[in-house]
This record gives C-alpha cells, structure tokens and sequence, in this order.
C-alpha cells in the first residue's frame, strides 16, 4: 500500500539517484587515479607498462564489453521490476547457433549474424510470453531457462564440438581496432546511447520505472504493461546476441560454455549502478557506471604488483567487488532507514521484496 | 551515514589498498631472472604437482618464479593474467593453454615484448609460442588408457567413461583418441556411455553409481578428470562390487594411494607431473637465455637429462602407469 | 484438499517418472544403486529443508553452495586435525549457522535486498575459501568416513537422521509459533507486524536456520567419503532453489510445504540417473532440467489463473 509519506519522499528518492550516480563516478575516478598511480611503472625491460598505458585501457575496454551489454540488456528488465538470470545462457546459445549457421550451414557472416540476434530475440520472447503473459515469477522462469538455453547450447554441440576459424573480417569485430578505439567498443556504445534513449526519452521507456514501482498502478493507468514488459524480455534476448557475437570474435572461438557466470556481474554491476533489484528506480547511466567501476577494479587490482606477487587477482578482485556491492546497497538503504525509523512507519517495507 | 562521510571512508580505504601496492613494487628482485607458469586452473592438484617440480629447477637455476592461473578454467582470466606479466616484464612465460585461440592473441604481445613463451600440457597456436613442452601427445594418453582399459577387461566387454565437462578441450582430445584406439584394436569392446562430472568428486562418485547400476554388464569405468577417479573409486566400493567393476584413470598418486592399495583402482596413469613443470621452467630459462633456439633436436633439463624435440614440441616421454607396486614412490 | 494442490501434482510427476522408469528401465529400482543416490542426495534435502524457510519468509538465499563448501572444509580440516566426529559436527553446524546469521543481519537488520546481499556473499565466500584452499583436496583421518562404523549402518544412520529432522521441521512449521510466523511475514510483513509479530527477528531467524542447516548437511557430506574437495558445493543453490520452486513453494512468500519440496527435490534427483539408465545422452540433462523448471512454474501459472478467474 503506498501512503502519501511514500509520494513526498519520491522527490527525495529522485534527488538521491542523482547523488548515487556522482557519488559512483567520484570512486570510479578515484579508484582509476589510485591504480594509474601505483599500477604504472617502468618494468625490469625498460618499457612503461600496467594500468596507465593505452593498450591496457582499451583491454579494459575489451572485456567489458560484453558484461557491460549484459548489464545494459537487463537495466530496463530490472527497472521494471522483473529479472533474468538466463542472459549468459543465452549468449552461449546464440554464441553455438551462429557458429553453426556459419559453419554447417555455410551461410554468409552479415545473414548468420542478422539470424542469431533474430534467434535472440525469440528465445528472450520465451521469457516474455512466461513473464508478461502467463504472469509467472520471472525469478523462477528465468531460472528455468538459465538451465534451457545452456542445455540447448549443450545439446546443440553435444557437449563437443566447438567452432573456430571464423573469417578474419569477423575476427576484427573482438581483436581489431577501428577509428583509435577497439571495434567492439563502437557497438557497445552505440547500444548503450540506444538504451539510454529509451529508457530516458522514450513514452515505452518511461513506462518501465512505472511498471517496475506498481504494475497494477500502471494497469489503471491504462499503460500497455504486459506489451512493454514482453517487450523488456525480448530485447534483452536480442542484445545478449549481439554480446555472444562479440564474445566469439574476440575469443575467436564459439563454444557451449561461453560466459558461464557473467550474468552475476551483469546484476552487480546494475545493482551498484543504483538501479533497485525491485524496480521502479535506476538509470542507463548509472548501470554503465556499475561495469566501469566493477571492470576497472577487476583490472587494476590485477596490475599492482603485490597482488600478481600473491597471485590472488581473481580471487582479491572478487572479495572486493561483493564488499563493494555491499557498501553501495547499504548506502542506498541506510538513509531511508533513518528517516523510516524517524517517521515511525514501515513504508515500503524495504527488507520485504514485492513479488518478483 | 551522509554521503561526504561515505566517500572519505571509501577513499581511504582505497587508499590504504595503494599504499600496500607501493613498497612491495620496490622490492621486486634486481638481476634475477622472472619465469612465469601459468596452470589451466590454481586449485588442480595436478597442476600444484607440476609446480613442485617447476620449483624445483627455479631454485637450480636461480630465477625467480611466478605462479599464477584461473582459479577454475577460464580462457578469459588466463589472458588477463599474461597480460598482467607483460606488464611486470618477466622474462619468459610458460602456460597450459585453456584455449588454443584465445591465449595466442596474448601471448603474441609478449613475444613482441621480447618475452619468450612456452606451453606446457596444453598447446597454444604455433607462432604464438617457441615450444610446447608436451608431456604426451594425446594419441599417447589416449592410447595408454585404451591399452590398459583393455588389458583389463581381457580385450572384450562394456566399459564407460567420466569427463571433466562435456565441452573440456583436453579431455574432448582424450576422448578422440581413446575412441580410435577402441575401434582400430579392440572391436569386441563397448564404450556404453561418457557423463561428465564437473570437476567434482562427488558427481563423479553418483555417475558412477548410475553407470554401475544401469550396465550390470558393465567392467571397468575411465575417468579421464582427475577428480573423477578417487570419485568413481569411492562409488564402486560403495557398492560393493570392488574387483568386478575396475577403475583407470587420469589421476594423482596422493588422491587415489588409499583406493590402489585397497584393489579399488587398478593403476593411474599419468606422467610425472613434477617432471612436466621442473622441464617447463628448464626450457623456459634456456630460451631466455638464448640456449634454447628453433630448430634444436635435443634439450638437456638439469638432473633430468636429455629429451627428444620433435619439431618444436619437447617430449616428456610416455605416460606413466601408478600402480600397486610403485605408488609409494611417488608423493603429488 | 486444493491447499496442496501444488504439493499433488509435484507427487503426480514423479509418480509418474517412477512408472516410466520402472517401464523402460527397471535397472534403476535397485537396492544399493537407489541407497547411494538417497544417500548422496540426503544433504541437498537438508539444505532445501532451510531454502524452503527462507523463500515461505519472501526471501532467497543464493549463497547456500558456497556457505556449504566453506563448512566442509572447515569440518574436514577440524576432523583432520583430531577433533571427533562428535564435536565436528555442531562445529560445521556453528560455522553455518554464523554465515547465515551474517545474511539475516544484512536482510532482515539493514533492510537490504536479499537477492543481492546473497549474490555478493556467493562472490566473496566462494573467493575468499578459494584463496584460502586453493582447491585443493582435504583429506580425512580413518574412522571419518561413516562416523568410523561400516558403510550400511552410517548410510542407515544419515537417511534416518534426513528423515526424522524434515518430519520434526516439517511438524515445527505447522505447529511451532515460531513456524507460523514465517508463513505469516512471508504473506505480509506489515500486516504481521501489526499482529504482534516481530518481522525482522524471524526473517533473520529463517536465515540463521538455512545456514545452520547447510553447516549440518555439510557434515553429513563430509562422513560418506575420505576427502573433501573445495568446490563441493559448486551449483548447489541452483539445484535446491529449483527443487524448492518445483516442490510448490511460491518464490512470492507465504506458502509451501517441506514434503513438497523434498518431492521436487526428487523429481530434479532423479533426471540423471534416469539419463544413464534409459541411454540418453549426457548433453541433455541441462535442458531437461531447465524444462522440468518451467513446466513446473507453468503449471502453477496455469492453477492460480483457473483459480482467480
């Protein structure tokens, strides 16, 4: 039940955004100066080398890529309120169906690329007509098709088969450079500038905060709710295939286990980019945040010497980037606790999840 | 807490992590030569014996040696973390290769670096690394297990097998060869089934028990992960059926001692593993240090005497078998 | 008898499994083969038993693998060290119960989302044991394996020991106050509140409990073989949450049953041995798995559409 305390700290909660999305670019900055500063040196062969030199940034950049289209794929399903744990599997799904309309098929890279984001988007339809049609939990149907489509991918291959040598015009899309920067940055930027017009400017776009704070508010209002978030899945499906196009050039190689387990960063990075798990808050910007700052922690942690030295950049980076999301939630949440407790009321009842 | 408050805490923790980072950078050895070996996966036991042996010549030959991987297999981290060599600028690198493409992007930077590479286990493309340090050539793996399998089951019978995943690509090589060994030698054996257990002993162990359960005619399982093996042991002695069920494998010594003792598991095979990362980090050295060109057809490793290059794939030799009567002479 | 009608049909699916194998492969209706998957599976019911608490309070715990590696190795490491299985035991239900309550503090004291704050404890347990253990295997002292006493009597032990907690907690849930009043925050927190019930406390109960249940079933894994690998617990919250969600328990709060979610748990159990004995390819399992997930919420949509309308 929303009481009026709720409408008047809307405004609040609109200011706090804001201070979320600054406060997370002060640490990128900050944690990007402290690395530049103690991961760039001058190596025992006298070359510069570490965070601060250019091939590294755009290393970086490289391996976000794909993570950060994830992430971008599930900020309006998040922001509406839903989730979809099924992302990655369906990145190696697409990843294997392209390698085989390319391979067994023999059909031409522009055709196989253009049919697996058609797939993609098929297959994040399924989640959609789950979802928004039959009106089940999207916890659990995305669950059950994190299982699917990795079986699929599984199936697909039978486990074995895995296919490379992809054209080298193909390649270029993972390895190669274009206009100073590396080509796969082009079109993740091009799809978060995409994403962040809709969700920001768009009639469709603002709807997913609405359907995210109150579906059935939104039902009233005489929003297309179950057309718009269908919508959200199936545009998930279609970027997770563009993402495993991008996997498989850079890895040079499709196979059935592809980003097993990205999905847990996807979330965390949409998470810390302010975005509520709940719906109905959150911002394209702060999610491109989120990856910024998670990639970059990842990588510059492994470029200070003491922690090659211990050899624990995995596991360090990983400790931290759960600490982070911690500290980021519970700085989101403090504040509304202080002032709930101030007003004596349970408000939303932050702790309890809505239906999910 | 307000916003102000929350960044000054962060920064200064932020900060403290950089101070750590500073002085360590400082102490970095002068004059001493860095190796770096990278294993498909940290945790792998078979992996921790290899650096055992790596060691071992790092202390014969005075360098200093860096050991580092993915904590599971993951062809994405193993490029990241050759790149963090390149950039403390070691020496030579020596990696086993979770994916054959995928490294050599990496490992082409470092060579252009003036960084020599070696792959060891498991082969990266061939320009992008001086020599692969093979411990066996697949078809000798596969063939040695097939063999054994075999002998075993007096050349005819139902046999399965357990993998790591269904997608690893040494264990899908393995798989190849033992399958080609199966058709050229032995026609009156069956392979009746291969269930992938995860790199976890205990799916292993319940796979087992299904297979057992399900190929009453079945004689012997193969597990060619490791952890598999000590799990399928585990699984027929569960059952009881301890002599009439045997059980090979690729595995440690350490891990299966107690199951070959007690009959469970027939024999091991393997290569010494502490052989593989004691030649690597020789052959490592030597090409750093300009002994080691193209083209040789010998290489002489410390205590271990010479090995045959064929090409530019230096061989440990044969595998290995672990038995009753010799596995207490081996202790990875 | 509509109340369980979630709880029925889940019985009428593997009722209907168990026909079908007993019909194509009645290799699987062995004694020792079925007394080794009970066995294996007996932990992962035990877990379940905790997730159903937690998801009935509107909660989810994804977490509980790595909560579970952490106390096998922790139980592994105490047992070789010399401590007997007689106070290993309450140790790794210790340690479990301390990681749990560490989530309760965060969920139910901080009012944090507990999907999230289960997800970075996943990163950060799973890192940390990594950095810890480096994966490698601890191996027991004789005399662990089965409590030291012979492979029929320790299996005996540990099914029994299964069998006995799900009834005592599925008697407590009905029963105890403390029971009801988990069903009753799950359905709705403020409402209960206005009851006289103190929300946060048994949220954080619920996740203490799942932790302590994780720490014993941890236990329970540790005495049925003589080496305790690391990543035991790898992919364990999948399996119990899907057992959970196949067993009727609604991920919105509120409702579910413990026998509900140990029939779902043997429905999913029994897909791969099923696999091996009716000769299918191991390469399906994930897809039939992530089938039985769906039809499963399907099903489900379907009835409280029929029952709405």
């Amino acid at each position: 039940m929303k009481t009026p305390q709720t409408l008047e700290r809307s405004h609040g909660w609109r200011k706090w955004l804001l201070r979320h999305e600054t406060l997370l670019l002060v640490v990128l900055v900050l944690e990007w100066s402290l690395f530049y500063y103690f991961g760039t040196s001058v190596n025992r062969r006298g070359m510069t080398v570490g965070f601060g030199t250019l091939d590294r940034q755009f290393d970086i950049l490289r391996h976000s890529c794909e993570i950060g289209l994830l992430a971008l794929a599930l900020t309006p399903v998040i922001l509406a309120g839903g989730i979809d744990l099924s992302v990655a599997s369906l990145l190696g799904l697409c990843a294997v169906i392209f390698g085989q309309l390319t391979h067994d098929l023999g059909l031409s890279l522009s055709i196989a690329a253009g049919a697996t984001v058609a797939l993609g988007a098929l297959a994040g339809g399924l989640n959609a007509t789950l979802i928004a049609g039959l009106r089940l939990p999207p916890l659990i149907v995305t669950l059950g098709t994190y299982s699917l489509f990795r079986g699929l991918a599984e199936a697909l291959t039978r486990g074995a088969v895995t296919y490379s040598d992809f054209a080298p015009r193909f390649l270029s899309l993972g390895q190669d450079r274009w206009l100073a920067l590396p080509v796969q940055a082009w079109v993740f930027f091009a799809v978060a500038a995409g994403m962040w017009m809709l969700v920001h400017r768009t009639v469709a776009g603002r709807s997913f905060r609405v359907i995210g704070f109150s579906p059935e508010g939104a039902r009233f209002a005489g929003l297309p709710v179950t057309r718009n978030l269908a919508g959200v899945y199936v545009l998930a499906g279609a970027i997770a295939a563009i993402a495993a196009l991008i996997y498989t050039a850079r890895l040079g190689q499709a196979k059935a286990d592809a980003a097993i387990g990205y999905e847990l960063f996807a979330i965390a990075a949409v998470v810390l980019g302010g975005t509520s798990i709940f719906g109905g808050r959150g911002s394209v910007t702060g999610t491109l945040l989120g990856v910024a700052v998670i990639a970059v922690l990842k990588n510059g942690l492994a470029t200070l010497p003491v922690v090659i030295r211990l050899n624990a950049a995995e596991e360090i980076s990983g400790m931290l980037t759960g600490f982070l999301l911690l500290a980021a939630l519970a700085g989101s949440t403090i504040p509304k606790l202080v002032s709930a407790r101030r007003n004596r009321s349970w408000s939303n009842g932050s702790f309890i999840s809505p239906s999910p | 807490m307000n916003s102000s408050r929350r960044l000054f805490l962060q920064g200064t923790a932020l900060a403290l992590v950089g101070c750590l980072a500073s002085p360590l950078a400082l102490t970095a050895a002068e004059g001493k030569a860095m190796i770096a070996l990278m294993p498909k996966s940290k945790g792998n036991a078979y992996f921790l014996s290899c650096k055992i042996g790596a060691d071992r010549a790092a202390k014969e030959l005075g360098v200093e040696l860096l050991f580092d991987g993915p904590v599971d297999s993951n062809a994405a981290k193993q490029n990241e973390i050759v790149e963090n060599w390149i950039t403390l600028g070691v020496d030579a690198i020596a990696v086993a290769a979770e994916n054959k493409e995928g490294i050599s992007t990496a490992l082409r930077k470092a060579q252009k670096q003036g960084i020599k590479v070696v792959t060891y286990d498991a082969d990266a493309l061939a320009d992008a690394r001086s020599f692969f340090v093979n411990q066996a050539t697949p078809e000798g793996i596969g063939y040695a297990l097939m063999d054994e399998a075999a002998r075993l089951c007096g050349n005819t019978g139902e046999f399965a097998m357990i993998t790591a995943s269904l997608t690893a690509a040494n264990q899908r090589e393995w798989q190849k060869k033992i399958e080609k060994r199966l058709a050229e030698k032995y026609p009156q054996m069956k392979l009746v089934a291969v269930r992938p257990c995860d790199d976890l002993k205990d799916k292993a162990q319940s796979e087992a028990t299904a297979l057992m359960s399900a190929n009453p005619k079945l004689k012997l399982i193969m597990s060619i992960c490791s952890p598999g093996v000590p799990g399928a042991a585990e699984a027929v002695k569960q059952a009881g059926r301890v002599g009439q069920v045997k059980v090979i494998g690729l595995g440690l010594p350490n891990e299966n001692r107690r199951y070959v003792k007690e009959g469970v598991i027939d024999s091991i095979i393997l290569w010494n593993t502490e052989n593989l990362g004691y030649l690597s980090v020789y052959a490592a050295v030597a090409l750093a240090n300009d002994q080691l060109k193209p083209g040789a057809k010998s290489f002489k490793a410390g205590t271990l005497g010479e090995f045959k290059i064929e090409g530019d794939q230096i061989l440990l030799g044969k595998p290995f078998l672990f038995n009753k009567e010799n596995i207490d002479q081996f202790d990875f | 008898m509509s109340r369980y009608s979630r709880e029925l049909s889940v019985l009428a699916v593997l009722a209907a499994m168990l026909l079908a194998l007993g019909v194509w492969a009645p290799g699987f209706y062995r004694l020792q083969p079925l007394l080794s998957l009970a066995t294996r599976e007996a932990p992962v019911l035990v877990v379940a038993c905790g997730m159903v608490l937690v998801v009935i309070a509107r909660q989810i715990d994804i977490s509980v693998g790595s909560q579970f590696s952490i106390c096998s190795v922790a139980g592994g490491l105490l047992a070789a060290a010399g401590w007997p299985m007689v106070l290993v035991v309450p140790a790794s239900v210790a340690i479990g119960a301390m990681l749990g309550m560490l989530n309760g503090a965060l969920v139910a004291g901080l009012g944090l989302p507990s999907i999230v704050v289960t997800l970075a404890m996943l990163v950060t347990l799973r890192q940390g044991l990594n950095l810890f253990r480096q994966g490698e295997f601890v191996t027991l002292p004789d005399g662990v394996q089965w409590f030291g006493l012979s492979q029929s009597v320790g299996q005996a032990l540990i099914l029994a020991a299964t069998g006995v907690l799900v009834i005592v907690l599925a008697a407590a849930l009905r029963h105890v106050a403390l029971g009801r009043q988990i069903y009753a925050v799950g359905s709705d927190a403020e409402a209960s509140r206005l009851a006289g019930i103190r929300p946060r406390w048994v949220t954080f109960f619920a996740f203490a409990a799942l932790g302590a249940l994780t720490g014993l079933a941890a236990a329970m894994n540790v005495v049925q073989s003589p080496q305790v690998q690391p990543l035991s617990g790898n992919g364990m919250e999948l399996k119990v949450i899907a057992a959970v969600v196949v067993g009727g328990v609604a991920i919105s709060g509120g409702r579910g049953t413990l026998w509900g979610a140990t029939a779902g748990l043997m429905v999913l159990a029994c897909i791969s041995p099923a696999l091996v004995h009716l000769h299918i390819e191991a390469y399906w399992e994930k897809a039939i798995q992530g089938a039985v997930i769906l039809l499963a919420a399907i099903a489900e949509g379907l009835r409280r559409r029929r029952s709405d309308a």
